[in-house]
């Protein structure tokens, strides 16, 4: 083991711990006042985009490993929580979003069936992302190429500015290959192998941004209803008997809900069930933990976030500030 | 009186003289009543709140307000009347008019509305009615326009009756709340009753000022909201003080009446500090819910339980005369009109506990609302009040019965009506329910 890998492991763990300790000491300070978790997002998320950043620029043959800890091991424990407090491309949203905010406009919100439509059609894609390399991969790439261009987070490394994410396309050594094609799903690194028309791509690029920073302007996290990695980090949710899994869960208590529908309006993804569920663990394969219902809630203590087994926040009457606890 | 030179539908012509002396009787009755009240309120917590002193005066229904409402209306300030908890108070401080709730509690005039509506019809409607014929509740009539909430059978025919004298703007609520299609009627309604609002006052709602008055609201639900926390507690205030509190921000000036419970629930923060409690806390903790009760005549049952022997407290209520006028805030995501509009229909529809709504799981957020409350505010036991005529309450006292039954609540089933004759014969029985509240919390 050189001395080079030593200290990049070292100064990694440090700025790793330093940014978990910031996180935590934000979290105590923050403790009582659950009308900030807005604030407090928007500071982790910025936080986090920065830590990627720098994680891909300074320690560069670790980068793939981190991020596949942070993209594939964090959301079994805390599901989408993810895409809701890390996702640097879930922040570029959230800024066009604070950016419409500022001018007043209405959002539009997607009918019902509209959004259950989207809900459903993201595994479509994530399976046909997931497919990729088998089926497209061997034939001529010129024919697929536009098609590869849809995929979210993970876009050609022309974009790596705009999208922290897409480092995970570069091949790093001693990932799972089959016949020269990674297999490392979602992270499809093999596609860019077949990338050999820069200008094309340039302009797909910039066109998938263009859409997607476009309707998000509209549509509050429009891409993020049915972006592929979502759905890799929701998928422990889907099933009844992984739910003891995931330590973080949303929890609604039925008395204390008058369904005011508060939660339902503010839910930038438009999630319907913290509102029609009677109670219990509320959180689904859409919600992104956000946790703007929990500070949108005017009744104390009607929506709480456990984790491992302790709530750490729970909504309460935003309208007075609370003395205790 | 007449408006605009049309004959009237149900009303018939009183002769002057008459409702003069109809009007005089009935005040002279009515101040002879709120001062014994307040007589009675004082005697029964003898370390009564100090600051109680400001919602004595102000719920004086001929005293203080009613010449200020009169000033701002030569001002030129338009004079809202709302029936139900339904109606958008924050629209309508955003149009710059008063708003001040109408319905009656008046006994006597119960009785001329019997010349109108039969005697089988809900008294609240009937005292409404007969209190506008002789012109005796001063907020009815100093408003120029009336937002009638078609909730119960009794409020929809009260707005046409009602029609004969002022503007009615009529909003109807659905009968089922958690539906994609009620809440557009509902938003529907509201942008109506804005329009509305808007014609009669002159002034237009832009979203500044409907910013504000919502402000305003959320300001007033959290100094409610404050004063009801304290009730959780060991009793630093009795229910009927509580009560008035409640009952006096339907007509006071809403910035002032923040201002001053602020200032009693500081009051009474020190009182639990100084463990100065009004009264023993072991004292029976007694829950009211059903029909909404109002100042001044309709005291009667605050009074009884409070004044009994062995004593009761109240702690909480469910009525909306009392605790469900400032309980929920007007949640906003994004401060443009639409959501605050949005924001608006679904507090005032989907937060409301009104018996007027059904579902396919019954009015289930009463039912939640009261085990909620049952639990929070550790009661003792349940009175369910309803006055002769009042349908929707009584029909679901069965389902509230069971649903408290369950977590062994025990409830008493209460019908009056608005009378003084039958004081004596209610004192025993609540009296009894009290004795044996008092058994429960002993053993």
């Amino acid at each position: 083991m050189s001395l080079k890998t030593v200290s990049d492991a070292l100064s990694l763990t440090i700025s790793a711990g330093l940014v978990l300790a910031g996180i935590l000491v934000i979290f105590i300070w923050i403790k009582d006042r659950t009308r900030k978790i807005s604030y407090l997002r928007i500071f982790i998320q910025a936080v986090s985009l920065f830590a990627i950043f720098s994680t891909v620029l300074l320690l560069a043959q670790w980068n793939s490993l981190v991020l596949a800890v942070v993209i594939l091991v964090l959301p079994i424990f805390v599901g989408r929580f993810f895409c809701g407090w890390i996702c640097p491309f879930g922040f570029y949203l959230d800024l066009v979003s604070l950016v419409r905010k500022t001018f007043r406009i209405r959002y539009w919100i997607l009918p019902e069936k509209v959004n259950v439509y989207l809900h459903k059609l993201r595994y479509v894609i994530a399976a046909s992302v997931l497919a990729t390399p088998f089926f497209f991969g061997p034939l001529d790439v010129k024919t697929w190429s536009s098609f590869l261009q849809f995929q979210g987070s993970f876009k050609p490394l022309i974009v790596y500015f705009l999208g922290p994410l897409e480092p995970l396309l570069i091949p790093w050594p001693g990932g799972i290959g089959f016949n020269g094609y990674s297999l490392s799903y979602p992270y499809i690194r093999g596609i860019t192998i077949y990338w050999n028309d820069p200008l094309f791509s340039t302009i797909a690029v910039w066109a998938f941004l263009a859409v997607t920073v476009a309707s998000s302007f509209m549509v509050r996290r429009f891409w993020c209803r049915f972006c592929p990695t979502g759905v890799s980090a929701a998928a422990l949710n889907r099933f009844s008997f992984l739910k003891r899994i995931p330590i973080v869960h949303l929890n609604k208590s039925e008395e204390k809900c008058t369904k005011c529908g508060i939660c339902k309006r503010a839910c930038p993804v438009q999630v319907t069930e913290v509102y029609e569920q009677k109670g219990g663990d509320i959180a689904t394969s859409m919600c992104m933990m956000c946790l703007r219902c929990v500070e949108m809630c005017p009744y104390e203590g009607c929506l709480k976030v456990n984790a491992a087994g302790k709530t750490i926040i729970k909504s309460r009457n935003w309208l007075e500030p609370s003395k205790s606890e | 009186m007449k408006s605009q030179g049309q004959e009237r539908k149900y009303v018939p012509e009183l002769p002057q003289k008459e409702a003069e002396e109809l009007r005089n009787s009935a005040k002279t009755m009515s101040m002879k009543v709120m001062a014994d009240n307040i007589q009675r309120m004082k005697k029964t917590a003898p370390n009564r709140p100090e600051a109680m002193q400001y919602f004595d005066d102000i719920s004086n229904f001929f005293g203080q307000r009613e010449k200020e409402i009169r000033a701002e209306k030569e001002k030129g300030k338009k004079v809202i009347g709302y029936f139900c908890t339904f109606a958008p108070i924050e629209l309508i401080l955003a149009a710059d008019a008063i708003p001040v709730r109408v319905s009656s509690g008046f006994y006597d005039t119960s009785k001329l509305g019997d010349r109108i509506v039969p005697v089988e019809v809900c008294p609240v409607i009937r005292s409404t009615i007969g209190a506008k014929m002789v012109g005796l509740s001063p907020y009815l009539e100093l408003s120029d326009a009336i937002i009638s909430t078609l909730t119960c059978d009794g409020m929809t025919k009260l707005s046409e009756i009602m029609s004969d004298y002022k503007p009615i703007l009529t909003m109807s609520p659905p009968r089922v709340k958690d539906s994609a299609q009620s809440l557009h009627l509902w938003i529907e309604e509201i942008k109506a009753v804005k329009a509305q609002i808007e014609e009669v006052t002159g002034n237009k709602i832009t979203s500044k000022k409907l910013r504000a008055a919502i402000e305003t609201m959320q300001k007033a639900t959290k100094a409610f909201r404050r004063l009801q926390d304290l009730r959780k507690g060991n009793p630093v205030i009795m229910g009927r003080d509580a009560m008035l509190v409640n009952q006096t921000s339907m007509w006071d000036d809403i910035k002032r009446w923040t201002e001053k419970t602020e200032a009693l629930c500081d009051e009474l923060e020190k009182r639990v500090q100084q463990k100065a409690w009004v009264c023993p806390p072991d004292t029976p903790r007694v829950l009211v819910t059903g029909t909404p009760m109002f100042w001044p005549d309709n005291w009667k049952l605050p009074t009884l339980v409070e004044e009994a022997t062995p004593q009761g407290v109240l702690v909480a209520d469910e009525l909306c005369s009392s605790d469900r006028i400032l309980y929920d805030p007007v949640g906003i995501d994004e401060w443009t009109m639409d959501d605050m509009l949005k924001g608006i229909s679904e507090r005032y529809l989907m937060a409301s506990t009104c018996p007027c709504f059904t579902s396919k799981d019954g009015n289930e957020d009463r039912i939640n609302w009261l085990l909620n409350k049952t639990k929070e505010f550790k009661v003792n036991g349940v009175i369910y009040y309803v006055v002769r005529g009042c349908m929707l309450y009584a029909m679901e006292y069965s389902r509230v019965k069971k649903a408290l039954d369950r977590i062994n609540i025990p409830v008493y089933y209460l019908d009056t009506e608005y009378t003084r004759e039958d004081v004596g014969q209610l004192k025993t029985r609540v009296e009894a329910f009290l004795e044996m509240l008092t058994a429960r919390v002993d053993f």
